[in-house]
């Protein structure tokens, strides 16, 4: 390539925006292009809570789940998780997936830059929170749930906890070394976090519960059950032990994060 | 032609080797993947860097990629340090580079994932040009999951050319392809040097390196054993000619006019000046009226010279390992 072809091209170096945004496009047509990933990620909360809805939908306010109906403390409960799913779980598989394939390497070669890359993956998980929630209140609806009012505190909520889950993924992303281990990590992680957390049923030990406090999942849960069961707004006390583990996982992810398959 | 000469650096840039690499070291914990490397790949030149497995061919390739990091020695490509990370993304900016392994996602169309690259690059290719020069027109429509294993590797060669790189890497390119497609794969390295771009391949392969370099850098161990044009690697070209015929009957050896050794039969003559030798002994023979049968003159093979100096360093028993 002679210099004369170099001046001659056009410097047309994209915006960063318009580059996030290709990317962020892509991301989601080869998400949706996989039909398994795609019903996964909205089937199983669904009918998870459409089963709860089963078994419970006729249990009204009671003590026992705080003053809630069961399903006022399910729906956010299994919003959390979907979330959870989607920003933790299947981004980690995912990352670990395309780190062993050369796919992470194959994007490393390119000029794309590393924070245009996890934006269009953070854009992603925060739409199909978005979708999982919505999914899950309308269920929730059908069951006789009131819908929520607080809808700005829920998208709040639902960004700072995908951010957050994202940074995690990627952090556990990082540290899996194969991909065919990845989905049993992220689960063992995930799976006893959230009994203690109260997903699956009302915690009502007070030590439990404090532990619990000061880890990522019952933060999250507390901060969905305000705005979507209680009318209530933003909870900045919780948001912020969640933004603080999502720092915790960001460095991590920063400091240990993998592009290529073999290590160093 | 004037006009391309305006500025001093202009020049110099443009002067300047593609890739220039001195005394390269690379340790895996104790393994030493490359010991001692040094070499130069001059613009629109193609090299190729060929060695058995664990030579460390794709250790240097992946240094020069700035997928690793070198413990010592000095390396240049396109004017910048490929260890130097604010120079990381111009660099990718000018190279490309096909892997080893296979490595496109499943769901996407022949079109979407060429297109998905071409937005990373500020001045791509035009996405339906490379495909047709890959050989893929008529699949752009089709998953990438349904291709097959070749048509999945010409992808993974378009992604690689997709933002007109100055500089392409190649690692093991056409492993794994019939003959056909591997001729075809030849024929798309030679199409674009001449339209000027710069090729570091890998291969283990000989008559690729033979078909497709310039020059061959001989990697063997982690260092350097030769360098040089296939055609004289290793000083083959100085090298003794080997005559062989079938000794005729009723004649000793000890007859012939030159010496020599047999073996059941079979006459072997090395000589450094095939030519006259060869005078002496067709004279003798018509002299004798006698015929020299099965009369062969041939020279050490590329294979030959690979063998020997990839062997010659080897301790008997040595263990193959691999860097990757």
């Amino acid at each position: 390539m002679t210099t004369a072809t170099l001046a001659a091209r056009p410097s047309n170096r994209r915006n960063n925006l318009a580059l996030m945004g290709h990317q962020v496009v892509y991301e989601q047509l080869s998400f949706w292009r996989n039909p398994q990933s795609a019903i996964f990620t909205f089937v199983f909360p669904v009918l998870f809570v459409t089963i709860i809805g089963a078994l419970f939908g006729a249990v009204g306010r009671s003590s026992y789940f705080g003053g809630l109906s069961a399903l006022q403390y399910y729906v956010p409960t299994i919003g959390a998780l979907s979330v959870l799913g989607s920003c933790y779980g299947q981004l980690a598989v995912a990352l670990a997936f395309r780190r062993q394939n050369g796919i992470l390497k194959r994007v490393r070669a390119t000029p794309l830059p590393a924070w245009a890359y996890f934006s269009g993956l953070l854009a992603h998980c925060v739409l199909v929170s978005l979708v999982d929630i919505a999914l899950i209140v309308g269920v929730g609806r059908l069951y006789g749930v009131p819908l929520p009012t607080q809808w700005i505190a829920i998208a709040i909520t639902l960004v700072i906890g995908a951010a957050c889950f994202c940074a995690i993924g990627v952090a556990v992303a990082s540290v899996i070394s194969n991909a065919e281990a990845a989905p049993a990590v992220a689960q063992i992680v995930l799976f006893p976090l959230m009994f203690l957390s109260g997903t699956y049923m009302p915690i009502h030990s007070r030590l439990l519960n404090q532990i619990a406090g000061w880890l990522p999942v019952r933060p999250f849960n507390e901060a969905l059950t305000g705005p979507l069961s209680r009318h209530g707004g933003a909870d900045w006390r919780q948001l912020a032990v969640l933004a603080a583990w999502g720092a915790v996982g960001a460095v991590v992810a920063i400091r240990r994060f993998r592009w290529d398959p073999r290590p160093q | 032609m004037g006009d391309m000469q305006i500025t001093p650096s202009v020049t110099e840039t443009t002067r300047q080797n593609a890739i220039e690499v001195a005394g390269l070291r690379k340790s895996y914990g104790s393994v030493q993947a490359v010991r001692d490397v040094s070499f130069s790949v001059g613009r629109g030149e193609i090299v190729a860097l060929l060695g058995p497995n664990g030579a460390g061919k794709t250790t240097t390739l992946e240094i020069l990629e700035g997928f690793r990091v070198r413990d010592g020695g000095v390396a240049h490509v396109l004017g910048h340090d490929p260890g130097d990370r604010s120079a990381a993304r111009e660099l990718r900016e000018r190279t490309g580079l096909v892997l080893q392994d296979i490595a496109v996602e499943p769901y996407l169309t022949v079109r979407e994932t060429l297109a998905r690259q071409a937005g990373y690059y500020r001045g791509p290719r035009d996405v339906p040009e490379v495909i047709s020069l890959v050989g893929l027109a008529g699949l752009e429509r089709r998953k990438v999951r349904v291709l097959s294993g070749g048509q999945k590797r010409r992808l993974d060669l378009a992604l690689g050319l997709i933002g007109d790189p100055e500089l392409l890497y190649l690692d093991e390119p056409t492993t794994g392809f019939d003959p056909a497609a591997r001729h075809g794969a030849w024929e798309l390295v030679r199409h674009l040097r001449a339209a000027g771009t710069t090729i570091l391949l890998t291969t283990h392969d000989m008559a690729e390196a033979q078909a497709l370099a310039d020059r061959v850098v001989l990697l063997s161990r982690g260092a350097v054993v030769a360098d040089g044009p296939p055609a004289g690697l290793g000083g083959r070209d100085a090298e003794r000619t080997r005559i062989t015929f079938t000794l005729p009957a009723g004649h000793q050896i000890a007859d012939l006019p030159l010496p020599a050794q047999a073996h059941d039969g079979t006459v072997e003559i090395e000589t450094a000046n095939p030519t006259s030798d060869l005078h002496l002994l067709t004279s003798w023979a018509a002299s004798n009226d006698v015929a020299l049968s099965a009369l062969t003159v041939s020279r050490p093979s590329l294979e030959d010279t690979y063998l020997q100096l990839t062997t010659a360093q080897m301790p008997s028993g040595a263990p193959e390992r691999s860097t990757r």
